[in-house]
């Protein structure tokens, strides 16, 4: 409500004088014309049962005063001049461009629970103000327009659309909202439904734009017949704390250890500069730190998480801003994914033994077959689609190199730039490559081998076990995969008799490299961080086997079914929400993988309106206030103070007290 | 609303003429004070045969039934039944509040009481007509005969409004005045503000024929139509004032006491034998008297 004087001061000294000469008059009128009558005998006996409750009489006595007065004060009060704001709606066309993306969750606004709510309360103003006949229509956009209503005159539908738009998570992006209503302004473009003559008949029309202007400039894009008008809503004073960044990855110095690492920023003059961050594994609180934000930017924090299996974690900033909803981040350490092993062997009891630890069936699938496997159809159609992740050859070889890493036990694969060397008895280990994973924990002095043959390997190979003849162990990459040759077998056959080559097989470091050899060749990741991607974005997942249907439950609790599409492959576009999303494939009663939704957009983070909005040839600026339209009230006070008089004569003619 | 010098007439020819053929009655039958037209609860000189009674020493031996001392040896008197004349009092509230109204309450009275006067007269009866300020050494004349109508009527005319005292004493001095048996009207508003119950029990004790005729005037039985607007009400007797708004609720209620006040006299006056009838001054007086005093049984 605001008030506009009308008047001077000695108008008012003379308006303000009104009232007590009605009471003053009103004290003179009681001296009441005197009536004989014959005998006051009646009156007195009628007047003193009122006398009883002789307030409420003599307030009913002086109704007319009330109402006079009742009636000064309307008028006092119409000279006063009160309106309220309102902005002014120009032309006869509309389109309202409302952004509902995360930032518009933001709580700094008044008189609305966040900007969003703001939003559409403005819209809601001006779709007050339309005239009749005038046509509007509303979009809302994120990062991807929504017509919530084709241009209409129907006030009270596109009001009741204006009310069902719903604030999302995702990120902002203008374009495609100007695109579409440009499409309905310009002519020469596309209408958007056959037959709708309203998008036919293109018209200049009046484009309001309620954002916070946090989005990226908008190319290639005219406005054509769009009028714009932009109205940034929120708070210039703002404040938040947001995570941008939040990932899981391996300490590259300790490979079985995890860490986790985040990325938090600052916006706003009076956000805090420090802030605890807290992180919970599976909903526990493992860890807290406390992270200082210089004054302009960002800070990192990192937290060593140790050996942790797989599970959800969440990073929570505990700071009460202005935009809540960037304060949590997810992630999930996902479970190694298990290699596909396949043991070519004619007979080795200690490899066998070494490949059913416990530790190898965690991690890992192994298939143990005879030579003669090699020569069989399944083998052939198998390694030609990369069924496997590593193939171990003891003693024997393929045809042709499998599409997967090798392993070659005393035996030079059928590969170009591979030969084994002189065949030599008891060399020297000089030297392992101990910062190889492969040979990590791995001691071989207490190892000798009775023959042996130097491994001559293709460009690029890393040799892992050096000794006098040359190099025993090689590792070389080939299209994508490795091949690892060991130059000695761990079974020498002499004379239709076979013994062991080496004592390797009875040290506690064989064990160890075996689980080197399926870690690192089978291609298994530890600590897996799943995949984060942005609310509303589509998320991908491809089953290793063929699967008819996977279940992923989002962070809301009700679990969807997502059918297959192509081989093996699914996709799910409800990720709305913000949180860590588990995928179960098929049958299976645990999650097999999770993944997370987060905003991590730093764009929609900085919830600072901005004051303009750029195009590529154009700046629209945002209007700081609205335009000063009044919607008046004085002449509804003067018609009720006219009421008022008509009451009050009824009631002095009629004597009709109430 | 002073009074205006009402200068009609009180009877009209026309009225005489309706009221020659009316006549007094008495409820009870009182003790005349001479002979009149009336029987008589005494035995007399009448050709009307009521009673026989033994001789005794002294009787007129002019009454004494020679047939039945013949049939019966015994001697009887004859007793006729002595016609008398009837009391009629009538008896004016003449106070200040009776001066109001269209015509005024005291010129309606007096025009009843002329009208009923003239009844008894016709009938030869004896006449009396009081006002409540009548003293002891001033009383009202006795009229018997209708060559009397003049005096009734000039007397009526002289009695000028503000006469009376209350209406307890009013009613105090006309008993001790007159303690005779007959019908007694009185005429007033009842607008005592120490209460009718006094006076009325007074008359109760003459054990006469009361006729209560509660005069009230429109102003009093519809003052909407007269009063408005914020007044200061002033009693015409003692000065005595109420302020007040008229209001549709405060006349609502002085309409409910001005209903009770109705009721409360006709039950008070009804409990007690007397008769009471409520006159509207708006009502002709030949009206009243045909129509309303007839069903009550005044006149026949």
């Amino acid at each position: 409500m605001m008030f506009l004087n009308t008047l001077g001061p000695l108008s008012w000294a003379l308006l303000l004088i009104i009232p007590p000469a009605i009471l003053a008059l009103y004290f003179l009128k009681l001296r009441r014309q005197p009536l004989e009558v014959p005998s006051t005998y009646l009156w007195r006996r009628t007047i003193e049962d009122l006398h009883v409750n002789s307030l409420w009489q003599k307030l009913r006595q002086s109704i007319l005063l009330f109402l006079q007065l009742l009636f000064i004060f309307l008028i006092i009060i119409a000279c006063l001049r009160p309106g309220f704001s309102g902005s002014s709606l120009d032309g006869d066309r509309f389109i309202f461009l409302i952004d509902n993306s995360a930032s518009m969750n933001a709580t700094d606004v008044e008189d609305a629970a966040d900007r969003l709510s703001a939003a559409k309360n403005h819209v809601a103003d001006l779709i007050d103000q339309m005239k009749r006949g005038d046509v509007a229509m509303i979009l809302s956009f994120s990062n991807r327009a929504k017509i919530v209503h084709q241009y209409t005159n129907d006030r009270r539908k596109l009001l009741a659309k204006l009310k069902a738009i719903e604030p999302t998570n995702r990120t902002s992006d203008i374009s495609e909202a100007l695109r579409v209503a440009s499409g309905l302004a310009n002519p020469g473009q596309s209408s958007f439904e056959e037959g709708d003559e309203m998008v036919a008949e293109s018209k200049p029309a009046t484009m309001y734009i309620f954002s916070d202007g946090q989005f990226p400039s908008v190319q290639d894009f005219s406005l054509g017949n769009l009028n714009p008008i932009y109205f940034p809503i929120g708070n210039p004073i703002s404040s938040n704390l947001a995570i941008v960044a939040f990932s899981t990855q391996r300490n590259p110095e300790r490979e079985n250890q995890l860490q986790a690492y985040a990325r938090i920023e600052r916006y706003g003059d009076t956000a805090p500069t420090e802030v605890e961050a807290s992180l919970y594994y599976n909903g526990d609180l493992l860890d807290v730190s406390r992270v200082s934000i210089p004054e302009d930017g960002a800070a990192g924090v990192q937290f060593d998480l140790g050996t942790l299996e797989a599970g959800k974690i969440k990073l929570e900033l505990d700071v009460k801003d202005d935009f809540a909803l960037d304060n949590v981040a997810y992630a999930a350490i996902n479970p190694p994914r298990k290699a596909k092993v396949l043991v070519v062997t004619s007979g080795n009891e200690y490899l066998q033994f070494a490949l059913a630890t416990d530790e190898i069936e965690k991690i890992s699938d192994v298939a143990i077959v005879d030579p003669t496997f090699l020569e069989g159809d399944q083998y052939k159609a198998e390694s030609a689609i990369g069924a496997y992740d590593l193939v171990i050859y003891e003693q024997c070889a393929p045809e042709t190199m499998p599409n997967a890493n090798t392993l070659f036990i005393g035996m030079n694969p059928p590969s170009e730039g591979w030969s084994f060397g002189e065949t030599a008895n008891i060399p020297q280990i000089i030297d392992t490559t101990r910062s190889h994973p492969i040979m990590s924990f791995i001691d071989l002095g207490n190892v000798s081998i009775y023959e042996a043959n130097a491994v001559n390997a293709p460009q690029g190979a890393t040799t892992l076990i050096d000794s006098d003849i040359g190099s025993l162990f090689t590792i070389a990459p080939r299209e994508g995969y490795e091949d690892a040759v060991l130059g000695f077998a761990f079974l020498a056959i002499e004379d239709g008799k076979s013994f062991y080559n080496t004592e390797w097989t009875k040290r506690l470091s064989f064990p160890v490299f075996v689980k080197n050899i399926v870690e690192y060749l089978g291609n298994i990741e530890r600590g897996n961080t799943g995949t984060s991607i942005r609310p509303g974005a589509q998320f991908n997942y491809r089953t290793e086997a063929p699967m008819p249907e996977i279940h992923i439950k989002p962070p809301s609790g009700k679990e969807r079914t997502i059918g297959r599409h192509g081989q093996n492959m699914f996709s799910f576009s409800e990720t709305e929400m913000i949180g860590t999303y588990d995928v179960r494939e098929g049958a299976a009663n645990d999650a097999r993988q999770h993944f997370s939704v987060n905003i991590f957009n730093s764009q929609e983070s900085n919830i600072i309106p901005s004051n303009e909005i750029q195009t590529e040839w154009e700046v629209i600026e945002g209007k700081s206030q609205w335009s000063p339209v009044r919607k008046e009230l004085w002449k509804l006070l003067i018609v009720f103070a006219i009421i008022v008089l008509i009451v009050e004569w009824y009631i002095y003619n009629r004597r009709v007290y109430l | 609303m002073p009074a205006s010098t009402n200068k009609t007439e009180l009877l009209s020819p026309e009225l005489l003429a309706q009221l020659e053929r009316l006549e007094l009655v008495s409820r009870k039958i009182f003790r005349g004070r001479m002979k009149g037209e009336r029987k008589s609860k005494r035995k007399g000189n009448s050709v009307e045969f009521a009673d026989f009674r033994p001789y005794v020493h002294g009787d007129d031996l002019r009454f004494i039934d020679w047939n039945t001392y013949a049939r019966l040896d015994k001697l009887f008197l004859k007793l006729f039944l002595e016609e008398e004349d009837l009391h009629f009092y009538t008896l004016i509230d003449a106070s200040m509040s009776m001066d109001f109204g269209e015509p005024t309450k005291l010129q309606y009275a007096k025009q009843l009481a002329a009208s009923l006067g003239y009844i008894g007269l016709c009938r030869a009866d004896r006449v009396r007509i009081e006002t409540l300020g009548t003293t002891v050494r001033d009383p009202g004349p006795v009229l018997r005969g209708r060559h009397n109508l003049y005096r009734m009527v000039e007397y009526l005319e002289g009695i000028e409004p503000g006469e009376n005292i209350s209406l307890l004493e009013g009613v105090k001095n006309f008993c001790i005045r007159n303690s005779g048996k007959g019908v007694l009207i009185l005429i007033t508003d009842l607008m005592d503000k120490t209460g009718y119950e006094a006076a009325l029990r007074f008359l109760m004790a003459q054990q006469m024929d009361v006729y209560v005729i509660h005069t009230l005037s429109p102003v009093e039985l519809k003052p909407e139509e007269q009063i408005k607007g914020d007044l200061k009400l002033v009693d015409c007797e003692d000065s005595d004032f109420a302020e007040i708004t008229v209001s549709r609720p405060l006349l609502d209620r002085y309409k409910k006491t001005l209903a009770s006040f109705i009721d409360g006299a006709r039950t008070y006056c009804a409990k007690r034998g007397m008769v009471y009838t409520l006159a509207n001054t708006e009502t002709p007086v030949d009206q009243l008297v045909s129509t309303y005093l007839r069903q009550r049984g005044l006149v026949r």
